[in-house]
């Protein structure tokens, strides 16, 4: 089957506690070098898709492959493919930075005098070099959550799984981790598996989203395509001079419905989709419509979130305010 | 309310907590009960050892011992429940409510002594199906789980300060071996004219070992009046002893809360 | 080799944990020393009993409260794991390709050098107290087999508990299956002089043997039927508990 070439695929996966279906049915593919996505609320069921397929947890139905392995029949092959933050970095406070570091490093196999390079190498890298022999006890959650990330990339995994991994950081905590994500995927092709209850960095961060309610995926494409689906987005136009505002909302009428605000600002809902931005900028050149700004809203994730489960997702950000500029 | 009602109702509040947790009283229960067991039949041939006093059997000569362990064990349960109620805030709303103070503490050690004196009577139970005998009779035992009672206040109202000191139900749980390696420095698990050396001093200086020959005597010899008083003596004083240690952490409570 | 080195790093893990948690640690050193005076003081004259095996409670006590030492600090490896399973930690380690045996393996040889901390303050107990070593450094090693191996079956008792039941709470059934074993055994009496039911339950007790295996040294000389009686029991014991922790970490992953 080609589809198992991909790093991540899952074939109508279940997981069952008791009389509870915290995962029901989920169909995944993520293709060698994505950020995928896996967004949804509090208990949807990401964490238990997360240890299902980090060989934590076993599959009550259904199936999984990671790197090509099935995650039951060849966990160990599993095993060595991936590297796992999980979520709330179970790390043993007692123990420090750098004794976590070797330990990781013989589990994986990896020589004692290599082990210590490249612990070495990631405690840099995540810049815990000074802090390493204090116990993770003193670190902040930063800190740990860095520390669980290289603890996570010891042994060069193929495919990284993080479990909410910036829940509860403060804001450049939460940049810094992200960077460190981003950089993996561009220097290394890394694919991540990422979850998270954030709009904002699935957006930021994930080329392919999962949204995740109930066990269930509500809904799923690229951010923009997503975004595209709640509805079209808002085109906002400032004009340089405001008195071509009746001559501009002409020219837009083949694009929308386009509606004037005050002092030449004009907007309109591109009925096409953000693929129509090109022609409406041709359509104003050509009518030698002199433009200031021009500014493209699109509807968030949250409001993706809103229409596939009629309930907005707690912690998101305030919704886009395109909308007003149009009525 | 009045005091008296007041005490009644947190005593009847510590009763029913002892027995809704099973869990808790568990140990207390069958801890005492093993021990007993598990000496009668290992240390039977013992009492034939010159200088061991007239008894029945080992059973016999330790099942007063076994009482007094009881009443430890569940004593310690008060202080520790004490230390819960702190750290889930119980304590606090009892404050915050008109209750007179020491009804909280005599309540707490009142639920405590109840116990002990029930328990006291189920071991008699138990012990009775497998021969025990107590010379003194009814009233022996009568005396005996008086006495269990008093002792089980004085422990629950030093457990009570230590967890009124520390608020950690963990620390009075810790303490708790202390009580345990008092007794066993003592003459409650073989007789003291068996003893030598600078064990029979410790044995001798601990007044455990009074307590508990005296308590020990109702049931291998009969009733006696003058040992019943002197047992129930020690055991108050050391009651005494741990009602001015409790008020005291009690008042060092109060100050940091208001 | 890998596995070696995997068994090598976790059992390194356990013993430096040993004094960053001392409230596990530290009791199971203080109760055998405790014990030892709670079970010698007391119980001096029994030594007077026609038929007792010893002329001095101490070479009868020490040895018992020697191996209740060594099986008291095995068991701490099973809290530790517990603690491990509950907090989550283990996650990282079970989500490692490092072989499940060597990950036990590991906890085994944590067990064992836990317990020779508490064997080596339990010899040096008896020096002190004056027990006597009667048939010198071989009735030590007797002891030392007695009490390694007899940490080694509490361990993976522990170890198997902890697996199951992934939670701190399960300590005191650790301790319980100790404390059973140990005192329905020949701790405090010979079989011949003990009465009832007892007797019946302390000859089917495994532990019976390696407490006997433990004690000849201090009783008299170290005989080979008495050895072979204690290794058998050792082995049978091992070979059980060790089965019931590997069934333990095959239901790890449900
Ligand atoms: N070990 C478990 N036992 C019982 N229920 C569980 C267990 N793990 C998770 N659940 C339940 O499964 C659902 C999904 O949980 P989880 O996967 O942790 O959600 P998320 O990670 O998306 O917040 C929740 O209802 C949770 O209570
Ligand atoms: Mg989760």
């Amino acid at each position: 089957m080609s589809s198992n070439r991909a790093p991540i695929v899952t074939e109508r996966l279940v997981r069952r506690f008791g009389k509870i279906e915290a995962v029901s049915g989920v169909d995944l593919q993520i293709e060698a070098g994505d950020v995928f996505g896996f967004l949804g609320p509090n208990g949807a069921g990401k964490s238990t898709t997360v240890r299902m397929l980090t060989t934590l947890l076993r599959p009550t139905a259904g199936r999984a492959f990671v790197a090509g392995h099935d995650v039951v029949a060849e966990a160990d092959a599993v095993r060595r493919s991936i590297g796992v933050a999980l979520q709330d970095a179970a790390i043993d406070p007692l123990m420090t930075g750098r004794e976590l570091v070797k330990l990781q490093a013989t589990l994986h196999g990896i020589s004692r005098a290599a082990g210590v390079r490249r612990g070495e190498e990631l405690l840099e890298t995540v810049g815990l070099t000074a802090a390493a022999d204090r116990r993770v006890a003193t670190y902040s959650g930063g800190m740990r959550r860095r520390l669980d990330l290289a603890l996570a990339l010891i042994h060069e995994p193929q495919v990284l799984f993080l479990d909410e991994p910036t829940t509860g950081l403060d804001p450049s905590s939460r940049v810094t981790i992200w960077d460190e994500v981003r950089k993996l995927n561009t220097e290394f092709g890394t694919t991540v598996f990422l979850t998270t209850q954030y709009m904002e960095e699935a957006d930021q961060l994930a080329r392919r989203i999962s949204i995740i309610d109930a066990g269930k995926i509500v809904a799923e494409g690229t951010p923009m395509e997503l975004k595209e689906r709640v509805g079209d987005p808002t085109l906002t136009i400032t004009l340089q001079h405001p008195d071509d505002a009746i001559d501009v909302e002409r020219i837009l009428m083949s694009f929308g419905e386009p509606a004037s605000g005050s002092d030449g600002v004009v907007a309109v809902r591109l009925a096409g989709g953000s693929s129509r931005m090109p022609a409406v900028v041709r359509a104003l050149d050509d009518a030698d419509v002199e433009v200031h700004a021009l500014e493209l809203h699109m509807p968030t994730l949250d409001d993706v979130f809103l229409l596939a489960t009629g309930k907005r997702l707690e912690g998101a950000e305030v919704p886009s305010s395109a909308e007003e500029v149009v009525t | 309310m009045s005091t008296a009602a007041q005490y009644l109702a947190l005593s009847r509040r510590s009763v029913l907590g002892t027995i809704r947790t099973p869990i808790a009283v568990i140990p207390s229960l069958t801890f005492p009960l093993l021990f007993l067991a598990l000496n009668s039949a290992a240390l039977n041939r013992s009492i034939q050892l010159p200088g061991f006093p007239e008894v029945d059997s080992f059973l016999q000569f330790m099942f007063a011992t076994t009482v007094i362990q009881g009443a430890l064990f569940g004593a310690v349960t008060a202080g520790s429940s004490m230390a819960t109620d702190i750290e889930g805030g119980f304590f606090e709303r009892m404050i915050a409510a008109p209750a007179s103070r020491s009804s909280i503490l005599v309540g707490r050690v009142a639920g405590v002594a109840v116990f002990a004196f029930g328990q006291a009577w189920l071991f008699f139970a138990v012990a009775t199906v497998f021969g025990l005998d107590v010379e003194g009779g009814l009233v022996g035992m009568l005396g005996l789980s008086l006495v269990a009672s008093v002792v089980a206040a004085a422990i629950g109202a030093l457990s009570v300060a230590f967890g009124l000191k520390t608020g950690s139900s963990e620390a009075v749980q810790g303490a708790f071996p202390m009580a345990f390696a008092i007794m066993f420095l003592s003459s409650a698990f073989f007789p003291r004219a068996l003893m030598s050396g600078w064990f029979l001093d410790v044995a001798e200086a601990n007044p455990f070992s009074y307590l508990i020959e005296d308590v020990r005597y109702q049931v291998i010899a009969g009733f006696s009046w003058s040992r019943l008083v002197t047992a129930l003596a020690i055991a108050g004083a050391l009651f005494a002893a741990g009602l001015v240690l409790s008020g005291l952490a009690l008042r060092g409570r109060l100050k940091e809360t208001s | 080799m890998s596995a070696a080195a995997v068994t090598w790093g976790i059992a390194e893990r356990s013993v430096k944990l040993i004094p960053r948690v001392p409230s596990t640690f530290i009791p199971s050193l203080v109760m055998p020393v405790f014990l030892t005076i709670a079970f010698s003081g007391p119980f001096a004259s029994l030594v007077d009993l026609p038929g007792f095996p010893a002329d001095h409670i101490l070479d009868w006590v020490v040895p018992f409260t020697a191996l209740q030492g060594c099986a008291f600090a095995g068991i701490t490896t099973g809290m530790g794991l517990a603690r491990d399973l509950e907090n989550g930690f283990y996650d990282r380690i079970l989500m490692s390709p490092a072989p499940r045996s060597a990950l036990l393996w590991g906890a085994f040889v944590a067990t064992i050098l836990r317990a020779g901390i508490a064997l080596a303050l339990m010899l040096l107990v008896g020096v002190v107290s004056g027990a006597h070593f009667r048939d010198g450094i071989v009735g030590i090693a007797a002891l030392t087999i007695a009490g390694l191996g007899l940490a080694f079956a509490a361990g993976a008792w522990a170890i198997g508990l902890a697996l199951r039941f992934k939670t701190q709470q399960i300590a005191p059934l650790m301790q319980t299956g100790v404390f059973l074993s140990t005192f329905l055994s020949t701790a405090q009496m010979p079989v011949e002089l003990m009465t009832g039911w007892l007797d019946d339950v302390a000859s089917v007790n495994p532990v019976t043997y390696v407490l006997a295996l433990a004690r000849q040294g201090f009783l008299g000389d170290v005989t080979w039927a008495v050895t072979q009686d204690g290794l058998l029991a050792l082995g049978g014991m091992i070979v059980v508990l060790v089965a019931f922790a590997y069934r333990g970490m095959q239901k790890v992953i449900p």
